[in-house]
């Protein structure tokens, strides 16, 4: 299966590249947001994967089962969701103001930052 | 000696006084002049009481004084007064004092403070210029050389209204600073060679130096330095420009002292510098340029400084070529000139400063007839002039009798006597038409014709020094022991005995000079012809030095603002193509690296015989689908469609790979994710009205290309990893001791909120901020939307909605609670509780209202939010107080008769995560409600006109 | 309390009070008089509890905490050394002096808005990052660092800041994206996270193109935190937007953290010589010294001129990873040190600049000198401290990496250094020259004064400045033992896992 996750995640991060090119900023953003999903599949293919067993420790067992899949990983990539939806959320939001302020989602017309060089 | 006070205290005085003097100055109004004198003539006897020890020619006596500065990169102010530092301490201290009282006098009163700042200036130059010529320590010589540099800078702005003044000042600045630079390079190169950033240890041992592979580059730059700052040609035309500063400083920095920096140095350095001929061959082929090029420009120009500038320069050319010479006559050459040329240059600029002070005519042409009016200038030029001409019994006489004999000892002796004659001839007639033409000829005025007449703070100067320019001629034993003798010892190296006298018999140098002043004379009387022949000349301005210096520099400045238009263009896309382009080839480079190294992949016969497990394949596949369809579809619905799709994939991806957790947060996450974005692009537009838009696909080749190449790295990239063998030690060590010591079943929540409790603290952090982020950013005024708006949403909803919302409301917080205190040992935790709690205030806003909701939570988002942190915080306090270890979870069992519970500080810090996704999601909620409300109510009001739609596709 | 309870929390306080305060100013939401005060006491605090960690660290060299006393590579640990320690020291020290600044230019608005929060939220982020000694918990601060950052850029929500803020927002969060990835690669290469535990497994495996490129996709994320070439696009745009306090803390601080982090990673995780990545550093922070100061040399309105040179001094810091000896790291310690206080100050006094003169373009103002001469003496101290003009505090900085170079036998990248040397005192005296020297460009009647707090704060760096120029010697002596660290991993790696609290002296 690794070939596919791998080719999987590839796949993925193409995708949230070429979003990224494009000049609509939503799209931008969703680019990203298509980007951090990648980053958190490469995270939980690293901790290796096959297992289908949840870590979750038996009733009446001490330890966890051999079987059970790795856990680190999940708990990085669950942090790593949260904070990805977080900053896309924000994003959005300065999209939202992006569009009111400059009537465009556009980014080439967003120059007010960098109107007067020199 | 009783009398020598140690060098660190004349130069901490010396700072001292002159910083102080900044401030109490201008208290003093009309004594300032005398009472900052004090300062430099203090210093003059405090070298003076010097002077007797160093008087002896059997050896080389040397005071020096070592207090540490820096020591641990050898940077220490290791003082040394030889006979050579003790010439230069005495013509800086001493002329400072003349300059000071010239200074105040040549301010009027109701100028005092200018007066004041200037008079400051001159003393702190004054101290730097001592530190310079007293500090042995390389690094420490060139820390008060760039002083002097900036001072400078200061003072030939110092009329800094005049535009004029500032570009002199700057072009000034960028030559001496940056010759500076080039000189820091040198001497960082020398101290690295040598050793030590000890001037005297590495003149001790200069075939070391000269060994070195760096010699060619360190004496390159060293050259470079000191040309710069003694305006050799090319850099020479700072100088004449510099006469922009007012006249008192000219003839203290651009005369007198700090020009004659770049001789020190080259001075100093001259055993390494003369370790190879051909370096003494460049700079006596720089310093003859040097010397006619001035020449010539000395007759072209008409200004009377600018005239005194030029012929300086000359006497700065003759001062290199006679470094350049070897043997004890020319350190006697060196040394003498200095002293005379100080004397007479100074005395001449300060008359010079006289003249046009009191005409306001600063041309040659326009000034004549002075005598009458200044009868004690006029005498006190004549005598400079004389001096400078080189005419018997005055010093300037005995000293231009030492350079030719030196220069006769050239190697090409032709070329360098000639030269010599011609220039010295130049210096002749200067000196000749400086002091005729304003004073001698044309009609005589009266002091009515005049701003003002005599005044002694003015004249004391230039008289002073032209008498001293005959008395140490006369008496020219005096120098011959005291001064001179001493300098050109220490310059020397070794003891000699210094002969410095007027009458040496007939010797050629006596023939030589008296021709130099014949052909000056011829000079004199012909000068109105001489200039206009030289004006035939007037080509060869056009490459000019000054030409190319601009030529460069605004060349420079040109070509940075090309590559920051280039560079920094403005174009978000631009911006993000590089970037990406950057990242991939840097993948590109690591994987070409990588694979140079040893196997790329680990072992890739385990990919064939791995199973593929068939349900799985097909959510990848999904996966990759939504991705493609989210990047080339053109309608924005779409590709957010896609996304969401493609999350609730990976949602089950983690699902069939045992990570129920996992998938639960990815599904709600994504869900939001959804809903946030549909809700904003109901305002946004989400199909382009651009012309040439059309089409279902949004196609860009060139991106296409980049991406594919970009996907194809992470590929290798991410197999050539996850083939690799893995090592489970710290997994392991979680899944042993989450129950035995952190009391939780679901080791992904324990590590969450234990193991790794940082992280979520941090993470929770982020969503806070963000929502207080997202808060400030889309808030708006409380008058843009009418009060009932955020109450119910679009229309009155129907009461059996009204009540199932209610009652899925309590519903939904029982069970986010209950997920919540489950999460230890089942899926489930404060996360997502919160989301579902947040889900449940939605259900009600929904139905009643943002601010009805809103109400139901009885406090600000923003707190809601804030407490959560506190708490989680607080959960982590107890452990740092009881086990010296924050975020250590502390236990007890609550016993509840018929069970005892677990009950840790996990579940406060829990709670918190709980509260903070909460508040925060919450706060999010309410913004992009008002947002789309106040869209809504802005359509209502502009009459179904809306802004016109103008989003674009790429 | 017992001595290792003190140790442990003097190291985690620079991360727990700026948070708390972050968490306190939320909860008083509705009073902006309460979070000013609050946050005035707060910054205090953390001021003497980062000194007090520095006090510690050259006690004990190196402190290492382990959060909820999991040992590593298990748990979370704070690591303290004289690297970060001085960093989480300049930190306070900005965070105080803004915080002044603050009291002064953030209007309602700009609290309302959560500014305090957001203020504190950075601190906490910039500082974690300082301290973390974990390559997740650092994703997770440089995450805190950028959301709260965003969240101060757009406060006021002028077009400007908008436009800043999009730029900003998609190329670092680009950046970010790249970290995790690096991240979760480099885990799925050692199953380790802790930088002392990578520092121990990654020597012993074999070069692959996966671990090759995770370090070269390290280097990118942390080229665009800090501003290499050519990955700096987003600066220039965003800073001169941002108010002044906001752009001073930005300008001393956020950079820095990516520098930090390329100097800890490059250093602990993979080391510079192997895989050609030296070289690849040397051009770079060539290039970026040259391309920013030229950017500088072009512009006209201070903080753009003030925002290009963040650019090229990074440049000048880079060149430490780039030559490696002892000598450069401690010269490159030495210069961000330096370079924090001086180019904070620089901001803030752009907005003084701008406050008495009306103008942030230096054509349009003038005359200052002789209506401000105090102001004049404030400019010129941090100004010819960035050129590097002895003897104040750029000058050694400069001093300690050029001649590192030379004595590296990387001339050539002394001369470049030089030569930016030269731009940069021609950009500063263009300042000067416009704003100071000049008569006014618009004749005014009344003189406008600045209000004290405002200055304040300008003094106070000012005077750091002069000390670290007069007085170097216990900031050189200080970076050198802080390169020790930087130059050798054992030491770092055998202070965490033998004795987590405190470990026996070494020397350089």
């Amino acid at each position: 299966m690794t070939v596919v996750y791998a080719a999987m995640i590839s796949i993925i991060a193409g995708a949230g590249i070429y979003m990224l090119l494009a000049r609509n900023l939503v799209r931008m953003i969703l680019g990203i947001a298509l980007l951090a999903a990648g980053a958190n599949v490469v995270i939980f293919l690293s901790g290796r994967l096959g297992s289908v067993a949840p870590p979750i420790i038996e009733r009446g067992t001490e330890g966890l089962a051999q079987t059970a899949a790795n856990s680190l990983p999940q708990a990085l990539v669950l942090t790593a969701i949260v904070i990805g939806f977080a900053l896309t959320a924000f994003a959005i939001a300065l999209a939202v103001k992006a569009y009111s302020s400059f009537q465009t989602l556009d980014t080439a017309a967003m120059t007010a930052a960098e109107g007067e060089q020199g | 000696m009783p009398f020598e006070i140690s060098l660190a205290t004349i130069l901490i005085v010396a700072f001292a006084g002159s910083i102080a003097s900044f401030f109490i100055l201008p208290r003093f109004g009309k004594l300032s002049g005398p009472v900052a004198a004090l300062l430099p003539a203090g210093l003059f006897a405090a070298f003076i009481a010097y002077l007797p020890s160093l008087a002896t020619d059997e050896q080389i006596v040397t005071h020096t004084q070592q207090v540490n500065w820096v020591p641990s990169i050898d940077v220490n102010l290791a003082l040394r007064l030889d006979g050579f530092s003790m010439l230069f301490a005495l013509l800086i201290t001493g002329i400072a004092a003349l300059v000071v009282l010239y200074a105040a006098a040549y301010y009027p009163d109701e100028k005092a403070n200018e007066r004041a700042r200037f008079i400051a200036f001159i003393l702190l130059f004054m101290s730097a210029m001592l530190g310079a010529v007293l500090s042995d320590n390389v690094i420490a010589l060139f820390i008060f050389w760039e002083m002097t540099s900036l001072i400078s800078f200061m003072l030939i702005g110092f009329k800094s209204t005049s535009a004029a003044a500032r570009k002199a000042a700057l072009q000034s600045l960028i030559i001496t600073a940056g010759g500076g630079l080039a000189l820091f390079g040198g001497l960082l190169i020398a101290g690295m060679e040598a050793g030590t950033f000890s001037l005297s240890a590495m003149t001790a041992d200069p075939e070391g130096l000269a060994a070195s592979p760096w010699f060619a580059i360190m004496v390159a730059l060293i050259l470079l330095g000191a040309f710069t700052k003694s305006a050799q040609f090319p850099f020479h035309f700072w100088l004449p420009n510099a006469m922009q500063a007012p006249t008192p400083a000219s003839a203290y920095l651009h005369s007198a002292t700090m020009v004659k920096l770049g001789i020190y140095l080259l001075a100093r350095f001259d055993p390494v510098l003369s370790q190879s001929t051909t370096v003494l061959n460049i700079m006596l082929g720089f310093g003859l340029v040097t010397m006619l090029v001035a020449a010539y420009n000395a007759i072209r120009t008409d200004g009377l400084k600018s005239m005194l500038a030029y012929s300086t320069v000359a006497s700065l050319g003759i001062l290199v070529t006679l470094i350049a010479l070897e043997g004890p006559g020319a350190s006697i050459g060196v040394a003498g000139f200095i002293l005379a040329h100080a004397l007479y240059k100074a005395a001449l600029f300060f008359s010079a400063g006289i003249v046009i002070h009191a005409t306001g005519k600063p041309k040659v042409a326009d000034v004549h007839g002075l005598l009458y009016v200044f009868p004690i200038t006029a005498a006190a030029t004549v005598l400079a002039s004389l001096s400078m001409a080189g005419l018997p019994p005055f010093i300037g006489f005995i000293a231009k009798e030492y350079v030719i004999e030196a220069k006769l000892e050239a190697s090409f002796v032709f070329l360098v006597t000639a030269a010599t004659v011609v220039v010295n001839a130049v210096l002749v007639a200067v000196a000749g038409v400086l002091a005729l033409k304003p004073f001698f000829t044309g009609p005589m005025l009266k002091k009515s014709d005049c701003i003002h007449g005599e005044t002694f703070g003015m004249s004391a100067g230039p008289a002073v020094l032209a008498i001293l320019g005959i008395a140490l001629g006369v008496f020219a034993d005096i120098p011959q022991f005291l001064i001179v003798g001493p300098a050109a010892i220490a310059l020397n190296g070794e003891p000699f005995y210094v002969s410095f006298e007027l009458w040496a018999g007939i010797t050629p140098m006596l023939l030589l000079s008296i021709l130099v002043v014949a052909v000056g004379g011829v000079f004199i009387w012909q000068w109105g012809r001489l200039r206009r022949l030289v004006a035939h000349l007037a080509p060869i301005e056009k490459l000019s030095a000054e030409r190319g210096y601009y030529f460069l520099f605004d060349g420079l400045l040109a070509l940075s603002k090309g590559t920051t238009r280039t560079v920094q263009n403005g174009s978000m896309r631009s911006y993000v193509v590089t970037t990406i382009g950057v990242v991939a080839v840097a993948l590109i480079y690591g994987i070409v690296v990588g694979f140079a190294g040893t196997n790329g992949f680990g072992d890739v016969s385990a990919l064939v015989t791995q199973p593929i497990r068939p349900y799985l394949l097909i959510v990848c596949l999904l996966v990759a689908a939504s991705a493609v369809v989210a990047s080339i579809s053109r309608s924005l619905v779409v590709a957010v469609v896609a996304v969401g799709l493609l999350g609730y994939g990976i949602a089950l991806v983690f699902l069939m790979n045992g990570a129920p957790d996992l998938a639960l947060t990815q599904f709600s996450v994504e869900t939001l994710f959804v809903v946030i974005v549909m809700a904003v692009l109901v305002k946004l537009p989400t199909i382009a009205i651009r012309r040439g838009d059309h089409g279902r696909f949004d196609f860009r080749p060139g991106d296409a290309l980049l991406s594919i190449a970009f996907a194809l790295t992470v590929f290798v990239v991410v197999l050539s990893i996850a083939t690799k063998p893995f090592d489970l030690t710290v997994t392991q060590y979680f899944a042993e001791r989450s129950l035995s010591d952190a009391f939780g079943r679901n080791v992904v929540n324990v590590i969450l909120v234990d193991f790794r409790a940082l992280d979520t603290l941090g993470e929770i952090a982020v969503v806070a901020f963000a929502a207080i982020s997202v808060w400030g950013l889309l808030s708006i005024r409380k008058t843009a939307l009418p009060e009932t708006s955020g109450d119910s949403t679009v229309t009155m909803p129907s009461l059996i909605f009204v009540t199932t919302a209610r009652f899925f409301f309590v519903i939904m917080i029982a069970v986010s609670i209950f997920v919540l205190f489950r999460g230890h040992n089942e899926p489930g935790g404060g996360f997502i509780g919160g989301l579902i709690a947040s889900a449940g205030f939605a259900v009600l806003a929904l139905a009643l209202g943002v601010n009805f909701a809103q109400k139901r939570l009885w406090l600000h988002p923003i707190v809601v939010m804030g407490i959560g942190l506190v708490l989680a915080i607080v959960s982590g306090l107890p452990g740092a107080w009881l086990n010296g270890s924050f975020l250590t979870h502390q236990w007890g069992d609550l016993n509840l008769g018929f069970t005892s519970i677990k009950i840790g500080t996990t579940m406060i810090f829990d709670l918190g995560v709980f509260l903070t996704v909460l508040g925060g999601v919450l706060a999010f909620m309410v913004r992009v409600q008002q947002q789309n409300a106040l869209v809504i109510h802005r359509e209502k009001a502009t009459a179904e006109t809306g802004p016109t739609l103008q989003g674009v596709q790429q | 309390m017992d001595l290792q309870t003190y140790n442990i929390l003097v190291t985690i306080w620079p991360v727990l009070i700026p948070l708390a305060l972050a968490a306190i100013t939320a909860c008083l939401w509705q009073s902006p008089t309460a979070q000013r005060a609050v946050g005035m006491i707060g910054l205090l605090a953390l001021l003497g509890s980062s000194l007090a960690l520095v006090d510690a660290v050259t006690r004990y060299d190196i402190l290492a905490v382990e959060f909820g006393s999991w040992p590593v590579p298990f748990g979370i640990s704070f690591v303290a050394d004289r690297l970060s320690a001085a960093m989480v020291a300049i930190a306070a020290t900005l965070a105080f002096c803004v915080g002044l600044y603050a009291l002064c230019e953030m209007r309602r608005v700009h609290i309302s808005g959560g500014f305090y929060p957001l203020f504190f939220g950075m601190v906490t982020g910039v500082n974690g990052a300082f301290l973390t000694g974990d390559i997740f918990n650092l994703y997770v601060w440089f995450e805190v660092m950028l959301v709260t950052s965003l969240g101060l850029l757009v406060l006021g929500k002028t077009k400007a800041q908008i436009d800043g803020a999009v730029k900003y927002a998609i190329l670092n969060l680009i950046g970010t994206v790249f970290f995790l990835i690096a991240v979760g690669l480099l885990y799925g290469a050692a199953g380790t996270l802790a930088f002392a535990d990578l520092a121990r497994v990654l020597p012993t495996l074999d070069a692959s193109p996966g671990l090759v490129a995770t370090a070269v996709l390290f280097l990118c994320a942390f080229g665009i935190k800090a501003g290499f070439f050519p990955l700096f696009f987003w600066l220039p745009a965003s800073y001169p937007t941002a108010p002044f306090a906001i752009s001073a803390i930005f300008a001393g601080l956020l950079t820095k953290v990516g520098v930090y982090a390329a100097f800890r990673v490059f250093t602990l995780l993979f080391e510079v010589e192997n895989s050609g990545i030296r070289e690849i550093v040397a051009i770079v922070a060539a290039f970026t010294m040259v391309i920013g100061v030229m950017g500088a040399a072009s512009q006209w309105s201070m903080r753009k001129i003030l925002s290009f040179h963040i650019v090229s001094q990074i440049g000048y810091i880079m060149m430490g990873l780039a030559i490696a000896t002892p000598l450069a790291m401690a010269g490159a310690v030495f210069y961000i040190i330096h370079h924090i206080i001086v180019k904070a100050n620089l901001f803030l006094l752009a907005g003084v600049v701008r406050h008495a003169s009306g103008s942030d373009d230096v054509r349009k103002s003038g005359g200052m000198l002789k209506t401000h001469p105090w102001l004049a003496v404030l400019f010129l101290i941090p100004a010819l401290s960035l050129a590097g003009l002895p003897p104040l505090s750029g000058f050694w900085a400069k001093f300690l990496v050029i001649d590192a170079s030379f004595k590296a036998d990387m001339g050539w990248l002394a001369g470049v250094a030089l030569f930016t040397g030269l731009l940069t005192l021609y950009s500063m005296m263009k300042i000067w020259m416009e704003a100071f020297w000049k008569a006014p460009a618009i004749e005014r009647k009344a003189v406008r004064s600045v209000p004290t707090i405002m200055v304040a704060p300008v003094v106070i760096l000012a005077a750091i400045t002069v000390t670290i120029g007069f007085w170097a010697e216990p900031f050189i002596a200080y970076s050198q033992m802080a390169s020790v660290t930087l130059t050798d991993p054992s030491v770092y790696v055998q202070a965490i896992f033998n004795n987590p609290i405190q470990v026996g002296r070494f020397n350089p």
